[in-house]
């Protein structure tokens, strides 16, 4: 078991925006959080990435407590999350984002060594790291576009682009808020192959998205999540059956 | 010694509601706008140069400057919110790289005209009150009741107000606001053209009890600062009660240490409130 | 690498030009260029907006010279003592103004009012610092050149040539930084902190190292420019100066590492160009400062840069691996 949440609650002045919520999580899995909008799904995935502190409960990653831990110190124990609205250095190319989002490899791989190449002569470990950008960028079919600023891409482009800068950071869990959304169907089918790609290379993923179908077949665990509280779990096919899930979304009656 | 603590408590409410005009422009400016304008204090200076030049250079009596010298300076600070800071209102950076170029622009444009000698305005309200054993100047007094008067009306004009409820609506959403038929141009020209004239009629008040150089307003817009940050942006009564501690700190701390460091009361309280409670002692959230 | 070609026709300038005014524009562009350079790399780099620089400048150049008049170290030892003594000041300052988190706006004024306190203090401690009077310097910084043994370092030439060298040096530094993997995480800090920091990047560490080694360049700046104008007064430590710092990075150009020895060329030679006095002096720094933020945010190298190739982004982080150059 890779990470625990247990009891997870967190409350912004009178609004309660998780509500003791707990759940597992196993390497290898893919795990879709499903809700309607506004039910804590993003709020969560801010608590787990240190974004936010919750206000009560815990969190346990491989053995470790997580709680009062920065966002980088969080992304370098392997736990790294995307933006719903896609966050960027929109100034710089996208080969510059990613190579951006290189720095925890490299720190990973030199240690305080690093500083050393900051001495005139060492220039070799930079040939390492555009190999890994390279990939990275084929991968998220960026290739085409990696000499454009950032902000020239278009929607579904800087989604991607969100996703490459965390695939660059190794993560052994990765958090994809709405990775989805946004995206046309060729797109969509390409961040499908992505992902389960990833899994099949040892990433554990947690998946949350609007899109019931993409993420009902990408998923193979399911948690539903309403008014911050956790309503329903298992697979996704079962749970997205059960009353009190389609009652959630859709409104009471549906069923 | 109570004599003389109480003198300079006195004094300092006085001085401190000075601070307090300057910082109730700052906090208006950028609580409500999201701009930076460091350039008040220039403002200030300038009200008391226009002040010092209707009243003694072309005879105009005393309240009517400061009136005139007030639109003027409203004028001004209209006219640098519409070709300057509109251009800034999302960066503070520029915002305050901004002020500082047009504080250059202006102080050296009175200094050509008016050079560096200090000058001094006629004896407006000469006499004293004497407040048992303490002399109060007349003067003071009135300077006192006026920025007084100027900062309860501000507080009820923004609370009470169909325009005061606009803008403090305007500061939390502007997009929702303009949407809801609040005339965001013109709200955001108000507030500019409000805040330089309350600094300009700080400046035509002071004239009245100090002699006035080109460099008084560096030193008002850093206090003016302190005291709006002190009490927290958005806070009306909040920088008036900033003003007065900042005012009376000093006042009072010149007692017991060489008055050459009553400039450092106001920067150690800035240093302390921003890393311990950076929303200020009486913070209203907006911005 | 060609703009090290830029530096060869600079060396050979007083061997054809005698004109003593020239020469000491030129020293005084190179010493106030290292100033405006290691500010960049907190501003124009980093993007965090220090108030601090000028009393890093000064500070540097008062302890140098009191542990010169007091300890008796020779210069070199006394800038030593300079810049680690702002090096230590900043690293607390850095660490206290980070931790709290404080940006853009917050930055600028708490740097500021450290930078104030500092000033009140050396305008205060009279005994010490000779206060609002300054102190005229009656040391000179001495040489060793090899086959003449120790000189004390006097005359333009002299100047010229160890100015010179010092911005040369001062550049190759902060470029190095700047086009590492370290100025890739500075750049990240000023587009987009919380995407850095989820990318684990440390902030709070690397806005503390851009803060502490700009800082320890406007000592070096300090120490220098004192000795070469041997005076010193808490005017190092003004708001004008501040001001004047920020307008050479701006007006050179903040994008670009050695950009900003353009904006100092440009205001330490237009007081003789155009014949101005204080006021006037102080005029065009307001407007420089207004114009190129509005109309010229690029900067002077920046019109050029761009203006001969088609727009595209600044030069931050290296797109292949450079060869040594």
């Amino acid at each position: 078991m890779l990470l625990e949440i247990r009891n997870l609650t967190k409350r912004f002045g009178g609004l309660t925006a998780v509500s003791d919520l707990s759940f597992t999580l196993a390497e290898g899995d893919i795990l879709g959080i499903f809700g309607p909008n506004g039910s804590g799904k993003t709020t969560l995935l801010n608590l787990i990435s240190g974004v936010y502190q919750p206000t009560s409960g815990r969190l346990v990653w491989a053995g470790e407590d997580l709680i009062g831990r920065r966002p980088h110190e969080i992304a370098a124990g392997g736990i790294v999350k995307t933006f719903q609205n896609p966050q960027l250095f929109g100034e710089l190319t996208v080969f510059e984002n990613v190579a951006v989002a290189g720095h925890l490899r490299l720190k990973r791989r030199a240690g305080w060594r690093r500083v050393a190449t900051l001495l005139p002569a060492r220039h070799g470990s930079d040939d390492d790291l555009h190999e890994r950008i390279e990939r990275v960028l084929a991968l998220c079919r960026l290739g085409s576009v990696r000499d454009q600023p950032a902000k020239s891409l278009s929607y579904g482009g800087e989604k991607m682009l969100g996703v490459a800068m965390a695939l660059m950071c190794e993560p052994r869990v990765l958090l994809l808020d709405e990775p989805g959304s946004g995206l046309g169907q060729d797109e969509i089918r390409n961040l499908d192959e992505v992902l389960r790609d990833l899994r099949t290379h040892g990433t554990t993923l947690v998946v949350i998205d609007h899109r019931v179908g993409f993420l009902g077949r990408l998923a193979d665990r399911a948690i539903v999540i309403h008014h911050g509280a956790k309503i329903a779990e298992g697979p996704p096919g079962d749970v997205l059956r059960e009353r009190s899930v389609v009652d959630a979304y859709l409104g009471p009656g549906h069923a | 010694m109570l004599q003389l603590v109480v003198g300079q408590l006195l004094n300092g409410v006085i001085v401190g509601t000075l601070y307090a005009i300057i910082a109730l422009g700052v906090t208006l400016t950028f609580g409500i706008t999201g701009i930076v304008n460091f350039a008040l204090g220039a403002f200030m200076m300038l009200g008391a140069y226009f002040t010092w030049y209707f009243s003694d250079g072309l005879g105009i009596p005393y309240p009517l400057a400061v009136v005139l010298a007030t639109l003027a300076i409203a004028l001004v600070g209209l006219v640098a919110d519409q070709v300057l800071f509109r251009f800034t209102r999302n960066n503070l950076i520029n915002g305050l790289i901004v002020s500082i170029g047009l504080i250059s622009v202006i102080v050296a444009i009175v200094l050509m005209v008016w050079t560096t000698t200090p000058q001094n305005m006629h004896y407006v309200l000469p006499g004293v009150f004497r407040v048992g054993g303490v002399i109060v100047p007349k003067m003071k007094a009135v300077v006192f009741g006026v920025l007084l008067l100027v900062i309860l009306f501000t507080y009820a004009a923004l609370t009470r107000t169909w325009a005061g409820r606009a803008a403090y609506a305007y500061a939390q959403n502007p997009e929702a606001a303009a949407l809801m038929g609040v005339r965001t141009k013109v709200l955001q020209a108000g507030v500019a053209a409000y805040s330089a004239a309350l600094a300009g009629l700080g400046g035509g008040l002071y004239a009245s009890l100090y002699s006035i150089t080109p460099e008084i307003g560096a030193g008002y817009i850093l206090k003016g600062v302190e005291a709006a940050i002190l009490a927290g942006i958005g806070s009306v009564m909040g920088s008036f009660a900033g003003g007065i501690i900042i005012g009376v700190a000093e006042g009072v701390g010149s007692i017991f240490l060489p008055s050459a460091y009553n400039d450092a009361y106001g920067l150690v309280f800035l240093v302390l409130i921003l890393l311990f409670k950076p929303a200020g002692l009486f913070a209203v959230s907006s911005r | 690498m060609k703009l090290l070609l830029l530096w060869v026709p600079l060396v050979l300038v007083p061997l054809v030009i005698h004109n003593n005014v020239v020469l000491t524009i030129l020293i005084f562009t190179y010493l106030l260029g290292i100033l405006a350079v290691s500010f960049n790399l907190i501003f124009g780099f980093t993007g965090q907006l220090s108030l601090f620089h000028a009393a890093a400048f000064g500070l540097s150049a008062y302890a140098t010279y009191l542990a010169m008049a007091h300890w008796g170290v020779p210069f070199w030892l006394g800038m030593v003592v300079g810049v680690v003594f702002v090096s230590l000041v900043s690293l607390v300052i850095g660490t206290i103004c980070f931790r709290f988190n404080l940006r853009e706006l917050y930055f600028a004024i708490v740097t500021l009012a450290f930078s104030e306190l500092f000033r009140l203090v050396i305008l205060n401690w009279n005994s010490f610092t000779n206060g609002s009077l300054g102190i005229n310097f009656t040391l000179t910084p001495t040489l060793w050149i090899p086959g003449r043994g120790v000189v004390p370092v006097q005359g333009t030439m002299m100047w010229y040539y160890l100015s010179l060298v010092a911005v040369v040096l001062a550049v190759g530094f902060y470029s190095r930084i700047v086009h590492s993997w370290m100025g890739r995480c500075f750049a990240s800090i000023r587009l987009n902190d919380d995407l850095a920091d989820t990318l684990g990047i440390n902030v709070f560490r690397y806005k503390l190292i851009a803060f502490v080694a700009a800082n320890a360049g406007a000592a070096v700046a300090g120490s220098l420019y004192s000795f070469y104008i041997s005076y010193i007064d808490p005017h190092y430590f003004s708001i004008d100066q501040s001001l004047a710092i920020i307008a050479m990075a701006l007006l050179g150009g903040s994008r670009y590492v050695a950009a900003p020895i353009v904006g100092a060329l440009v205001l330490t030679a237009l007081p003789h160009v155009i014949n101005v006095n204080a006021e006037a002096r102080l005029l065009i720094y307001g407007l420089i400062l207004i114009l190129t933020i509005l109309v010229m945010p690029r900067g002077i190298v920046g019109v050029l840069v761009t203006g001969l190739r088609r727009p595209s982004r600044a030069p931050q982080t290296p797109e292949r691996p450079r060869h040594a150059a």
